[in-house]
């Protein structure tokens, strides 16, 4: 023990770290679910119940099924929007790379709110931006942010904008790194622009491509900040018209704040870390699978 | 020198440093006071900043460090603060959010510190608006401050080019109504969508209604709203539903609509005068204000609602209730709307001669008088999340077709129930 002791004191301040900020607020999230909790006094056992109301809660079920929308149309459209960027930056050599790269990755600096501003500006129904262009052509207005029908997408096209640049650099970085000779060999070959893309970058992005993917899955996960600006949202009323932008961290933060319900809200915190984790998972096993075939 | 003697003078110099912070007489108090966002920059904040520094200039051991923030801001800071015991002294928020803040232990319970101020002092508020600060008789947990009855603004130029006669408002529904299907008719939008914000439905309510069949009772854990009158109201959303703009009442493209001469009618509160009154300034908009009609002639619609000061419990309660009750003062909210043009609920305030004779506060003392509270009854529990939503859903769903009015008010009671009683 006193041979490995500087060894631990070595560790010790990552372990200090970890302890406080990782693992003692998933396991006090935890253990707040079970109670009845307003972020003061520390209320009643109550078991499962908060897990229950939550589940029985006529938000969860919208919450849930939007999310699954969002994230099944929104990861791979934005993981596609950034490929065909990455590859586009890529052509460009010298200072235009630079200026493409800058300029695509400008949204992910933008702070939120401003993101959402320009963006209810651009969907403003008559006035807007998309409305004055769509006017252009005679197709009537269409009410992006209030329609129940538009609104998802409304939302899926401003979060692929913020999120490109960002993947874009990632994927960027992966291509720099391919080495040429592939490519040469694949055009002796004979092989096109398109299957050198298929057969060649795709598969040797893999691991770039599959930290976007799980960065992707677990960030539309959590999505909070774009739908409740687009939405207007507040602490007492959030999720738009009819709820067609309601996901389960925007009804997590109503039920913390918006009622007090912070045992609610803990329980929330914790299905949806262990569904984050679950999926995480699921994908590092799929993702190990395929490499050992 | 030598690095002993440099870490011996250092040293010195902190012990020194430490022992006067610690021997000095700690008679000087901070206070931290929170307003919204819009109260706490340009001339709002300059005037708040004035109330201040005549503040300190009477308690010069004081200092008060103002911030403005948000709505959700100022909520979430509020509980977050009494979690952790770093709450602001003096802050503001809205009445709606009162028993959500009584709960989590934020609002000191002022009710004797207001008994024990003179009489004149007491009477210059609104009694009614005391008492919707107050939880039972011996709890006060706020004093009121701002607040608003809902407006109708009209955009003259949109109303006679589709040869409506605007020389007076509407007087009824009926009216009203036939006055956005001939500004529908013309090829401009009548007014925003009233089925996408709590206040707005509710401000459609009150046409019909009144606090005697809104709110919540808590007795019973069930919603007071009268299907009768619930109905009807969804009826009007059907009726609105292909002449309105799509846009909330709070959204910004609302007030473009309006200035840009496609929308008619905007209800909302007095804070969209300004934008409005800039727009006809610079010749773009003719328009006015008046009271939002009812059912039938004499009945108006529209909502109440209020900003207050509350005052958080500990060492410095005192002195931040001193300040409180100073901001809210007659002198202090006659300035406060003869500059802004706000209603506040300091009566006396609103009765000065040179703030009676505003315009804005003239018609808003007016609504005040008609209007619906917009969440009644106040600090008594934190409304449950679920609450707002339904209401909202289902008038939204019942314009879409989805229910009759019947159908959407019966639904939307039952499951308004089933939310306050779990």
């Amino acid at each position: 023990m006193r041979r490995h002791l500087p060894h631990y004191l070595m560790i010790a301040p990552f372990l200090i770290l970890f302890g406080a900020f990782f693992l003692y607020p998933i396991l006090s999230g935890l253990v707040y679910s079970f109670f009845e909790w307003n972020a003061v006094s520390l209320g009643d056992f109550v078991g499962f119940a908060n897990y229950f109301e939550i589940w029985d809660s006529r938000d969860f079920g919208r919450a849930a099924s939007n999310l699954l929308v969002y994230i099944s149309l929104t990861v791979p459209l934005g993981i596609t929007t950034a490929f065909l960027l990455a590859l586009l930056v890529d052509s460009f050599t010298g200072r235009w790379a630079n200026f493409f790269r800058s300029a695509y990755f400008l949204p992910v600096a933008l702070p939120a709110f401003l993101a959402a501003t320009i963006w209810r500006w651009i969907y403003a129904p008559n006035l807007g931006l998309l409305n004055m262009v769509l006017g252009w052509f005679g197709i009537p207005s269409v009410n992006f942010l209030n329609d129940t029908s538009t609104m998802i997408y409304a939302l899926i096209a401003v979060d692929i904008w913020v999120s490109a640049g960002f993947n874009m650099v990632i994927i960027l970085a992966g291509l720099k790194n391919i080495p040429k000779e592939l490519y040469e060999a694949a055009r002796l070959d004979g092989a096109s622009k398109l299957q050198q893309t298929l057969f060649v970058t795709i598969p040797m992005l893999g691991p770039v491509l599959f930290f976007v993917l799980t960065y992707g899955v677990i960030s539309a996960m959590q999505v909070f900040d774009t739908p409740w600006l687009l939405t207007g949202s507040s602490f007492i009323s959030y999720g738009g018209r009819r709820n067609a932008l309601l996901f389960p961290v925007m009804d997590m933060m109503g039920r913390a704040f918006g009622s007090v319900s912070f045992g609610q809200a803990a329980a929330y915190g914790f299905m949806l870390t262990i569904v984050i984790v679950l999926i995480t998972l699921v994908m590092f096993a799929i993702r190990s699978r395929l490499s050992r075939q | 020198m030598t690095s002993t003697k440099v870490r011996r003078t250092i040293l010195g110099g902190i012990s020194a440093v430490a022992v006067v912070a610690l021997t000095a007489p700690s008679s000087a108090q901070s206070l931290d006071y929170w307003v919204y966002s819009d109260f706490g920059q340009g001339e709002a904040g300059a005037l708040q900043e004035e109330f201040i520094a005549e503040f300190i200039s009477e308690h010069p051991d004081v200092t008060i460090q103002m911030s403005g923030r948000g709505d959700d801001d100022l909520t979430a800071g509020q509980i977050a603060g009494a979690a952790s015991g770093t709450l602001p002294d003096v802050f503001m928020n809205g009445l709606a959010m009162g028993s959500t803040l009584v709960d989590v232990g934020a609002l000191a319970n002022l009710y004797d510190k207001w008994m024990a101020m003179p009489e004149e002092y007491r009477a210059q508020f609104d009694p009614a608006a005391v008492e919707r600060c107050m939880a039972s008789e011996t709890e006060l947990y706020c004093l009121p401050y701002t607040g608003y009855g809902t407006l109708l603004f009209r955009n003259l130029d949109v109303l006679e080019a589709s040869g409506v006669d605007t020389s007076t408002p509407p007087a009824t529904w009926a009216e009203w109504l036939e006055q956005m299907q001939a500004v529908s008719d013309a090829g401009y939008f009548a007014i925003p969508d009233q089925t996408l914000i709590f206040n707005s439905v509710a401000e459609m309510y009150g046409m019909v209604g009144d606090n005697s069949t809104w709110g919540i009772d808590w007795d019973t854990r069930t919603t007071r709203i009268d299907p009768d009158v619930m109905a009807q109201v969804l009826e009007m959303f059907v009726d609105l539903s292909e002449i309105n703009s799509g846009t909330s009442r709070n959204d910004q493209s609302t007030r473009d609509l309006f200035i840009s001469g496609q929308l008619a009618f905007h209800t909302i509160g007095p804070w969209a005068n300004p934008t409005y009154e800039q727009a006809a300034e610079a010749g773009n908009l003719n328009y006015d204000f008046v009271l939002m009609p009812g059912i039938e002639e004499g009945k108006h619609g529209g909502i109440q609602n209020y900003e207050f000061i509350g005052v958080a419990p500990g060492e410095n309660e005192d002195i931040a209730w001193e300040f409180a009750a100073y901001v809210a003062g007659e002198n202090q909210m006659a300035r406060w709307a003869s500059l802004l043009s706000r209603y506040n609920s300091n009566a006396a305030a609103m009765a000065d001669p040179e703030v009676a004779s505003l315009p804005l506060i003239e018609r808003s003392v007016e609504s005040v008088k008609y209007a619906m509270d917009v969440q009644p009854p106040y600090f008594v529990e934190a409304v449950p999340n679920c609450h707002n939503a339904i209401v909202v859903d289902y008038s939204a769903a019942t314009a879409d077709g989805e229910f009759s009015p019947r159908e959407g008010a019966e639904e939307m009671i039952a499951e308004l129930n089933d939310c306050l009683a779990d």
